[in-house]
C-alpha cells in the first residue's frame, strides 16, 4: 500500500511540475532513440536561439518562390490575432530527464532488494516462471520475444500500465480505458493459458 | 510481499487466483484519481483512439503475461539481480526501434507527436 501511495504522489507531482501524463514506455522510446532525439534538442535549440533568422530565411525562401509583391507586408498576419491563436509552450522534457527516471528505477529497485535482504544475483527468472513459462535453454529467446511485443505494443497502443493504466484510466481518458481493458484482458487469457494448458 | 516485479505475484493475479495486486492497482488508480481531481484544473481528454490501439493493447498484453515486464519491470528485476531481465530490455528496445520503422512506412498510426 506504501509502494500504491507512493506512485501515486509520483504521478501527480510529475503531472504538476511537467504537465505531462507521466509513463515509463514513453520514457524507453526516448531513451532507445536516444540518437534522433539529439538531433531533434539540437535542431529546436537552433531555432530558438535565433527566431529571427529564421522568420527571415523563411520569409526569403517564401518570396523567392511566390514573389516578392507585397513587400512581405501581406504575409504578416494581424498581430493581436496571431497572439491570442497561439497554443502554450510544449514543455517537452529533455531525453536525459527520462534517462534519469529509468536509472533511478534501476537504483531504487536496487536498494529496495538490497533492505529488505532479497538482493540475489541469479541466471534464471526465478521458480515461478520456470514452473509457469519455460525452463532451460529457452529462458532467454523467450524473454526476448516477450520484450519485442511489450515495445511494439506499447508504443502501438500509445502507453503500458502506468501511461494508460494509471494515468490514463484515474482520469478517465477514453483511450486509455479501452487500451487498459484490451492489454489487461489479454494478459489474463495468456497467463491462464500458459497456466493450465502448456 | 506484494508487487508488479514478483512473476508469481503477477501471475497469480492474470490468472486471478489471487486479487491483492489488482485491488492495489485499482486501489492506486482511485486515490491518483481523487488527487487529480482535487489538485488539478485541467480534464484533458487524452489522445485520440485510432486503429492501432486495440491491437497495439492485445500485443503488450501477450508480452507482459509472458516476460512480465510492463516495461518498467525488468528494470526492478534487473535491480533484484535477475541477469535474464537484460534480455526482455534488449526486447524491448528492439521492438520500440521495429514500431518506428514499421509505422512510418506502412501503418501511419497517430502516436501521439507531444507525449511526453
Amino acid at each position: 500500500m506504501g509502494r500504491c501511495i507512493g506512485t501515486r504522489f509520483d504521478h501527480l507531482f510529475y503531472h504538476l511540475l511537467v504537465g505531462r501524463r507521466f509513463g515509463v514506455s514513453s520514457a524507453w522510446e526516448r531513451v532507445v532513440h536516444w540518437k534522433v532525439e539529439r538531433e531533434t534538442e539540437r535542431s529546436d535549440q537552433t531555432l530558438t536561439a535565433a527566431p529571427d533568422d529564421f522568420q527571415a530565411a523563411l520569409m526569403a525562401a517564401t518570396q523567392s518562390q511566390f514573389g516578392a509583391s507585397g513587400g512581405g507586408v501581406a504575409v504578416s498576419s494581424p498581430p493581436d490575432q496571431a497572439v491570442e491563436s497561439t497554443p502554450p509552450p510544449q514543455t517537452r522534457l529533455p531525453m536525459t530527464a527520462n534517462a534519469i527516471l529509468l536509472v533511478t528505477i534501476l537504483l531504487g529497485a536496487f536498494g529496495a532488494a538490497l533492505i529488505n535482504g532479497r538482493f540475489k544475483i541469479a541466471g534464471d527468472m526465478g521458480p515461478a516462471f520456470a514452473d509457469i513459462v519455460v525452463d532451460g535453454p529457452l529462458l532467454w529467446p523467450t524473454l526476448f520475444v516477450g520484450g519485442v511485443l511489450v515495445g511494439i505494443g506499447t508504443r502501438m497502443a500509445g502507453g503500458c500500465s502506468s501511461g494508460h493504466g494509471m494515468s490514463g484510466c484515474s482520469r478517465l481518458q477514453p483511450v486509455s480505458l479501452v487500451a487498459t481493458s484490451v492489454f489487461f484482458g489479454t494478459a489474463v487469457a495468456v497467463s491462464s493459458l500458459l497456466l493450465w494448458v502448456i | 510481499m506484494i508487487g508488479f516485479g514478483d512473476f508469481a505475484e503477477l501471475n497469480a493475479m492474470f490468472t486471478l487466483q489471487d486479487l491483492r495486486m489488482l485491488f492495489t492497482f485499482m486501489g492506486a488508480v482511485a486515490v491518483a484519481g481523487a488527487l487529480f481531481y482535487t489538485f488539478t484544473k485541467d480534464r484533458p481528454k487524452g489522445p485520440p483512439i485510432h486503429r492501432g490501439i486495440v491491437p497495439g493493447a492485445v500485443l503488450f498484453g501477450t508480452g507482459w503475461a509472458i516476460s512480465g515486464g510492463c516495461p518498467s519491470i525488468p528494470i526492478v528485476q534487473l535491480g533484484t539481480g535477475y541477469l535474464p531481465a537484460l534480455m526482455t530490455m534488449a526486447g524491448i528496445a528492439t521492438g520500440m526501434r521495429a514500431y518506428r520503422k514499421l509505422n512510418a512506412r506502412y501503418f501511419h498510426f497517430d502516436t501521439g507527436a507531444c507525449s511526453i
